[in-house]
């Protein structure tokens, strides 16, 4: 099986996707496609098997957003830079169960990595946040994923990777 | 009669899919000047050719844009210029991402900004990997 990763597109056959989660499965059957063309709140990527092109068999979603300067605590402010601070967002991350175990979610992040970097390098960015459930805090952790702690109690854990982490690691692997 | 009239009209047009369409534009004299420049560089005699052959190229740079590629002239002398439009980088993968707001507690602002403001951890195997692929 020859694996993809491209932009999510209309003709997507996302209907039968089920990674085992509601609001993941929900999202990219009923939001994912407005959320990238009409509202413009997140891009989508999809993997597929170039044998089935249409068939989605994972998905993560990405966004950018900034931290206003002012809003960081004093004392630490000096040590950032004088601007606010820019991010990608990591919103969701799926694989359906008919492909899990198979390292898909790690060719996923892998793509999620590679974007991020692309993203830096034309626009500028400090770190990727990603909002983790609970029982994969430790998958996230394995790339270096550090926990945000004091987090909202109702939403899933908000955990912290430095781009220039990512960018040592390109280095590193070349 | 204005009802037959209408009826003959109706059975000669083509099915709606591929009737053609009209497209008419407001253009500077200055613009104007460089439609007539390039169709008589380009030897079209219609403005309708060379429209489809505008749309042609500007179809080809807007796949490549979406497919993440740049889009480069050479001269011989090995040198480069890229060819960057505003509305052609909204679609590309890279800058195509759209803005959101988050919200945040103090403590996890707190954390965001003591991570942010140190060096940066070394990548774990697992990072490293994810990068080699």
């Amino acid at each position: 099986m020859a694996v993809l990763i491209r932009r999510l597109e209309e003709p997507d056959q996302v209907a039968l996707f089920d990674c085992g989660d509601e609001p993941l499965n929900n999202y990219l059957r009923r939001h994912a496609w407005t959320n990238q063309q009409k509202s413009s709140i997140g891009v989508t990527y999809v993997a597929i098997d170039e044998g089935a092109p249409r068939s989605v068999l994972g998905y993560f979603t990405l966004a950018t957003a900034s931290v206003p300067r002012e809003a960081f605590p004093k004392k630490y402010v000096r040590g950032l830079p004088a601007y606010d601070l820019p991010l990608i967002l990591l919103a969701r991350l799926a694989v359906d169960r008919r492909f899990a175990g198979k390292g898909l979610g790690h060719a996923l992040i892998s793509e999620a990595f590679k974007i991020a970097l692309r993203v830096a390098d034309d626009v500028g960015c400090r770190c990727i946040i990603a909002d983790v459930y609970q029982d994969r805090i430790d998958w996230y952790a394995r790339y270096g994923f550090v926990a945000l702690e004091g987090g909202d109690p109702s939403r899933p854990q908000r955990m912290f990777l430095d781009i220039r982490t990512i960018r040592i690691a390109l280095k590193g692997s070349t | 009669m204005t009802l037959k009239t209408r009826q003959a009209r109706k059975a000669t047009l083509p099915p709606r899919g591929r009737r053609k369409s009209k497209f008419q534009a407001d253009l500077a004299p200055a613009e104007d000047q460089m439609v007539r420049g390039l169709k008589q560089e380009l030897q079209l005699n219609s403005n309708t050719d060379f429209l489809s052959d505008a749309l042609a190229l500007f179809r080809w740079a807007v796949g490549e844009r979406k497919r993440g590629h740049r889009i480069f002239s050479e001269a011989e002398t090995g040198e480069r210029k890229e060819l960057v439009l505003p509305r052609l980088e909204r679609v590309a993968p890279g800058l195509a991402l759209p803005r959101v707001e988050i919200t945040w507690t103090p403590r996890e602002l707190e954390r965001l900004a003591d991570l942010s403001s140190k060096e940066p951890s070394p990548p774990t195997e697992t990072l490293l990997r994810a990068m080699r692929g």
